[in-house]
């Protein structure tokens, strides 16, 4: 990841509902309309995001300490293709 | 008045002239028609409903109508009017009942919104209502008709009316559709029935409708309370089998099968999720009728 890239801060597209039962998350986006099925970590950063915007390595971290897990460079990848993966959702948009 | 209090002069007059309203559930439909074979249909299983008398409003106008073209000499076929106009192509003339039958599914699934409406059959006893969601060709019906003559309450075959304002029922009891061998295996499990003569190639087989309990049609101001989701399938030689589904996928599956989800808004959302909160879910695998009623017997004096 580039310095300018790190930078740049996640938002999320629109406000979301979400509801959770025995670990899965229901999303729903105002937006589309759309709804989605998706993990604890997924919905721990939309739940982030939804306080407000922030940088990858805030979510990074944050995530770290909810999952309780080391922030080591292969969580950090796999982070980046999660948020990758909800951008790709339209659930989040970073600028 | 119930329609059948009218002789089958009378019921066929007013179906050609004036036109029959209905009270079917929370609606008042207007049907109107010139063909005695739907008539004959109506007297044999709408004979329990309530006829409104000088009515002034319908939910839904519709009719059943005699293309005016050539066509008519050779292949005779009928179309279901809505508010006046077509609402769908034109179909054989014999399957108009079941097509009056479609088009009433359809006024309630395309128009009503204030109700969550799912794509399911739904059941009631002891005050547990059971909603039934599944695809075409998984025995839902099958079951429903099934649990129905064995004490269950019929709130509906096709549509779980779930009320945006507080997640209740809303019943709305009318013919079971039955299709191909489901209308002979019906006819063996429940000889005193009512059903209708079956109807030949249409877009789902064969097809044939089994008149709603009395008792359900006279319950039909009674919303229920949501107790179980349970989405049936039939299984040839399969046992009789319950899974846990998690609330999560079956929240998917039951929005799924809802027609007005998306449109709702989050409030389809919320009022899915309120029902998921409230309702245990499971896949439910059958083959052998008698033993699925034993099974949904055996659920509804177990608390939830």
């Amino acid at each position: 990841m580039t310095e300018a890239a790190s930078r740049l801060t996640w938002r999320i597209t629109a406000p979301l509902h979400f509801r959770v039962w025995e670990g899965e998350y229901i999303v729903y986006h105002t937006l589309s309309g759309d709804t989605h099925l998706l993990g604890p970590a997924a919905a721990c950063l939309l739940l982030k995001l939804q306080q407000a915007p922030a940088d990858t390595a805030g979510l990074c971290n944050a995530l770290a300490q909810q999952l309780n897990v080391l922030m080591d460079e292969a969580f950090i990848l796999q982070t980046g293709d999660l948020l990758a993966d909800l951008a790709s959702l339209l659930l989040i948009v970073r600028h | 008045m119930k329609v059948s209090a009218l002789t089958h002069q009378e019921l066929a007059s007013r179906l050609r002239h004036a036109g029959l309203f209905l009270q079917t559930g929370p609606y008042v439909i207007h049907v109107q028609t010139v063909l005695p074979g739907v008539a004959e249909n109506i007297a044999l299983l709408y004979a329990d409903y309530s006829l409104i008398e000088s009515c002034a409003f319908a939910d839904f106008h519709v009719s059943l109508a005699l293309p005016r073209t050539v066509r008519r000499w050779f292949k005779p076929q009928v179309l279901f009017l809505f508010d006046g106009d077509p609402a769908f192509k034109p179909l054989p003339r014999d399957q108009a009942f079941a097509m009056l039958e479609w088009g009433l599914n359809w006024c309630v699934s395309s128009h009503v919104n204030d109700h969550l409406i799912i794509h399911a059959a739904v059941v009631e006893k002891n005050g547990q209502a059971i909603i039934l969601p599944a695809p075409p060709g998984s025995g839902k019906s099958t079951l429903c008709a099934a649990l129905v003559n064995r004490g269950w309450r019929l709130l509906s075959d096709e549509l779980a009316l779930i009320r945006t304002s507080d997640g209740r029922i809303t019943p709305l009891p009318r013919p079971v559709s039955l299709k191909n061998q489901s209308i002979a295996i019906m006819q063996r499990f429940a000889p005193d029935a009512r059903f209708s003569q079956p109807v030949h190639d249409t877009q789902k087989g064969t097809v044939a409708h089994m008149q709603a309990p009395t008792d359900s049609i006279a319950r039909a101001q009674e919303p229920a309370r949501p107790a179980r989701i349970i989405f049936p399938k039939y299984q040839p030689d399969a046992a009789t089998q319950f899974n846990a589904v998690s609330k999560s996928r079956a929240f998917m599956r039951v929005a799924d099968n809802a027609f007005n989800y998306s449109l709702l808004g989050v409030l389809g959302f919320e009022t899915t999720a309120n029902l998921i909160d409230a309702c245990l879910c499971h896949d439910f695998t059958y083959s052998d009728l008698d033993a699925a009623v034993a099974t949904f017997d055996t659920l509804s004096s177990s608390h939830v």
